[in-house]
């Protein structure tokens, strides 16, 4: 798994790529977790790249949400393949999350 | 068909496990969703054994069998650690606002929702978890 940020158009980006599982999560948590503690922003994970979601994954993304919703910022989700799309459609966590 | 994994009881494991997967998927030439659904349930399940059958010891041995019958997928999943019935374990509630999630329950959750059967017994000291999944 490789987290990076990007900064573009008032969005902080954080483009995910591979796994994320049980042994990566914690590593994408503590990049992302940089930013949702600012206040006001709009934080992004893009997912295009990312091959593979686990619980653990799951429960970084719901983290994120809470976190950035706090801080009065909005947290989005972009660019799912179909298979992390059918997970989180699963996990009902497409009717809280903003995804684009 | 019969393939058999044995992990040791460290998250650094599941890494084993993708590969076991993905050869798995390969030989049986399994669809890629199929394949990603199957990696998930293992993975939570054996995630749930390092945690509360084997908490705080590493090296402790969890054995994996896949069997394919009948068209059928067949995991068992065994240990000799601390009793631990996941199948008992509370699940996630995800009809609740994001405010009122809990962060956990979800493993049990997809494991059941990804697999056709999860059944647990307890024999001769070790957790055994079955798990099927029909191919078509």
């Amino acid at each position: 798994m490789e987290a990076r940020i990007l900064e573009q158009d008032n969005e902080k980006i954080v483009v995910i790529e591979g796994r994320v599982d049980t042994i990566t999560a914690m590593e994408l948590e503590n990049v992302a977790s940089t930013l949702w503690t600012q206040s006001g922003i709009t934080l992004v994970f893009d997912c295009e790249k990312l091959e593979y979601l686990s619980s653990s994954g799951l429960r970084v993304i719901l983290t994120a949400h809470k976190q950035v919703s706090a801080n009065g910022g909005k947290f989005i989700v972009r660019n799912l393949t179909r298979e992390v799309r059918a997970v989180i459609d699963l996990t009902g966590f497409s009717r809280i999350l903003s995804i684009e | 068909m019969e393939k058999k994994l044995i992990l040791t009881s460290e998250t650094s494991e599941i890494a084993k496990l993708a590969v076991f997967i993905e050869d798995l998927s390969e030989e049986l030439n399994l669809p890629k969703d199929l394949m990603f659904n199957i990696n998930l349930a293992l993975e939570e399940a054996v995630s749930n054994v390092i945690l509360y059958a084997y908490p705080d010891k590493i090296e402790k041995e969890i054995l994996l069998t896949a069997r394919l019958k009948d068209n059928m997928l067949w995991f068992e999943l065994k240990d000799y650690g601390q009793e631990f019935d996941p199948t008992q374990a509370q699940i996630a509630d995800i009809t609740l606002p994001a405010e009122e999630r809990e962060i956990g329950g979800l493993g049990i959750f997809l494991m059941r929702q990804l697999m056709d059967t999860v059944e647990y017994s307890r024999t001769d000291g070790a957790n055994i978890l079955i798990m099927t999944k029909h191919m078509n």
